[in-house]
């Protein structure tokens, strides 16, 4: 399975919301949508979705126009919220009915999914007796309770505590490795770098970068240095003005080529007592940092 | 199509389930049985009144000291409920009698044309004294022939002298057919105003709580719109049903108390036809509203913003209302505003209604109207279900109407 944004745009009056989005999301891997707020994430997911079509651009699934009869989505939106006042197995029976199951399908694949996700218990509760973390769990089932093939998680680790975080993750897995598409859509990137193989970023309505996380992140110049080491104040010394000292307690060493990095590592390592010495790599939040600040 | 069913399928449960709308209907329900057996539960008490005691004492007296048998007859005669006693006594003893409950009432001849009528409480049903007047002036007219020298045979057989008279009605009996005319068109202003902001409220709850991001992404705005349109104007007509046919039930078993209330009986007594075009205009009309109300609904951000957004809705509807019913209060359901009113879509199952039930109106008028009816609600249903998909993503604050109509062009 193979999901393509074609040079998508889309302008609500005057104000041109998307500028042309391009990318690709393959099936049995995560794909992360990044982008500051009101960057255009939530526009590209509802005319993913067929919320409303694009001015001009198409969705192809398979290299062919999505046809919506046959390709399934679940769905978890940033905005969360069900029904307050209702019955949980009643309303997920009316989500996955609206999904297409009919109701016997319904009712087992939603006991495996609370079960799943240890909400079980809350099978005939009213949907506001329970607590925020555990709402967005059940939010959850209905994202999955229809076995989809594309599967949108729009901040789906907010609210979660780290025990439910880790199920989440697990689930997630789980699905991803059922070979599905799981478009993720977060803030929290350390989440991001753990899942998503492949990453976009929109700023402004376009994607400012995109691809493989692994390879961006090549991109940088590999001239930078990390060093963990008891000697931090001979190092300073000796590698003055190339060694910055960071707060963390690392130094941080800039050399003036890539090429050097084999001869200064043996260096260091014949010289002084070393903990650790790795080329530097930037984190996703920089990454994201540093083509999103100027420009929204 | 499927969507379609699941989404009134739900919606109609909501509503089943709902404690409001159980209770109201229950309430009404209770009411109505009450209401109907009334006649009976009242007559139960009269009998119980009749058969322990005996009849209500009023005393005569006349200020001269003279109370002709004859008097004394036509009043036992007339006031056939009360045992009439003549007296001797004053007007003032009199009096204190009746205040302290010693006897019900007393009557007090001053001269043989006035009297005064003399009574604790004077109940709202008191008829008595029309019925002593009008007894007098029978014996005054009797007495004034028989001085004038007619013999008494003549006289009796110039007072048993009585015009007939038949009515021809080549149209409706306004007086017969105004009391359920009005019991429909005040229905179907509270069903729709009530059920309107329900669909209404319905759509801002799902809004305000963000279950739409969800609902958007699963359900085409079509099928939503029109599943809880159908399954409010389901919900309603099973309320009305459950009324309506308690009512005629209850009427059924009492109907030999409610015989002589012409009101009453005359609501029962809807024809068949009649009938039909009622559940015509019904769910035109209310249809038609619904989906206005629904539309209004998508537009608002929270629950409280529906008033406003409404309220140039709600405005035509109580015009229309206002203009059916001082019409047919004046009597003239024909009158030009009617005629208007009645093709106009949003006024017409109302307006309409009227003048079918309470004039003669030509056929193809009715058809018109209903076919108008007919083509607008779709076409409003359909608008609004753009509205609707378009309104469902507009958050903060409710959006003018040329935002609204923008957005639906553009979607």
């Amino acid at each position: 399975m193979v999901l393509e944004f074609k040079d998508i745009r889309k302008s609500f009056g005057e104000k041109k919301v998307l500028k042309g989005i391009n990318l690709v999301a393959e099936g049995g891997s995560a794909f992360g949508l990044l982008g500051r707020n009101g960057a255009g994430k939530t526009t590209s997911i509802r005319i993913l979705m067929n919320v409303f079509p694009p001015n001009s651009g198409e969705v192809l699934f398979d290299g062919k126009p999505i046809n919506y009869k046959n390709v399934t989505f679940g769905y978890l939106p940033e905005e969360r919220g069900l029904y307050a006042k209702k019955k949980i197995i009643d309303q997920l029976i009316f989500f996955a009915e609206l999904k297409g199951m009919n109701r016997s399908e319904a009712i087992s694949a939603i006991d495996y999914w609370l079960d799943r996700l240890q909400v079980s218990e809350y099978r005939n509760k009213k949907l506001d007796t329970l607590s925020k973390g555990n709402q967005q769990k059940v939010q959850l089932v209905t994202a999955l309770v229809h076995d989809p093939d594309i599967i949108i998680l729009d901040e789906p680790f907010s609210g979660l505590d780290p025990v439910n975080a880790m199920l989440l993750k697990d689930v997630v897995n789980e699905e991803i490795h059922k070979g599905k598409i799981v478009l993720f859509s977060s803030h929290q990137m350390n989440y991001i770098e753990e899942f998503c193989h492949s990453i976009a970023i929109i700023n402004g309505g376009e994607i400012v970068v995109s691809g493989d996380l692994n390879e961006i992140k090549r991109r940088y110049p590999r001239n930078r240095l990390i060093v963990r080491s008891q000697m931090n104040d001979r190092i300073l010394r000796d590698y003055e003005p190339k060694a910055e000292l960071k707060e963390n307690g690392e130094l941080f060493l800039t050399l003036d080529s890539p090429e050097e990095k084999g001869e200064v590592i043996r260096h260091l390592a014949d010289n002084y007592d070393i903990d650790e010495v790795k080329v530097f790599e930037p984190s996703l939040n920089d990454i994201f940092v540093e083509y999103t600040k100027d420009r929204i | 199509m499927k969507q379609f069913k699941t989404v009134l399928k739900f919606e109609l449960k909501g509503y089943f389930k709902n404690k409001i709308f159980l209770g109201t209907t229950m309430l009404f329900m209770v009411l109505i049985i009450g209401a109907m057996f009334l006649p009976q539960i009242a007559g139960y008490f009269k009998n119980n009144d009749s058969e322990s005691g005996e009849k209500e004492v009023i005393l005569v007296t006349s200020e001269d000291g003279e109370l002709s048998q004859v008097l004394l007859s036509t009043l036992r005669q007339s006031l056939s409920g009360y045992e009439i006693i003549s007296t001797d006594e004053s007007g003032e003893e009199i009096g204190e009698k009746v205040q302290s409950g010693e006897v019900w009432g007393g009557i007090v001849f001053t001269s043989p044309t006035d009297y005064k009528y003399y009574v604790d409480n004077l109940s709202m049903y008191d008829s008595n004294t029309e019925v002593i007047d009008e007894a007098l002036k029978n014996m005054r007219q009797i007495d004034a022939m028989i001085e004038s020298g007619i013999s008494q045979e003549e006289v009796e057989e110039i007072l048993s002298v009585k015009s007939n008279h038949e009515v021809i009605n080549m149209g409706k009996d306004q007086m017969q057919n105004f009391f359920y005319t009005y019991i429909m068109i005040f229905a179907l202003y509270m069903v729709i105003m009530l059920y309107g902001q329900m669909v209404a409220s319905n759509v801002a709850t799902e809004k305000s709580s963000r279950a739409m991001e969800l609902l958007v992404t699963s359900v085409s705005p079509t099928s939503m719109m029109f599943g809880k349109v159908i399954a409010s104007c389901l919900a309603g007509f099973v309320q009305l049903f459950s009324i309506f046919g308690t009512a005629f039930i209850c009427f059924s078993i009492n109907k030999a108390s409610w015989e002589g209330n012409m009101i009453i009986t005359s609501m029962f007594g809807i024809p068949a036809d009649l009938l039909v075009y009622m559940m015509i205009f019904f769910i035109l009309g209310f249809f038609i509203y619904a989906f206005l109300y629904g539309a209004i609904g998508s537009t608002a951000t929270r629950l409280e913003d529906i008033n406003t957004t409404s309220t140039p809705l709600t405005l035509l509807f109580v015009g229309a209302f206002l203009v059916v019913m001082l019409s047919m209060s004046s009597g003239n359901v024909d009158n030009i505003a009617m005629k208007i009113c009645s093709f106009v879509p949003f006024t017409s199952p109302m307006a309409m209604f009227t003048r079918i039930a309470m004039s003669t109106v030509p056929f193809y008028q009715i058809l018109l109207s209903i076919v108008v009816l007919i083509a607008s609600t779709v076409g409003v249903g359909f608008l609004s279900a753009r509205i609707y998909r378009a309104g469902v993503l507009m958050y903060g604050n409710p959006p003018k109407l040329g935002t609204i109509i923008k957005a639906v062009f553009k979607s």
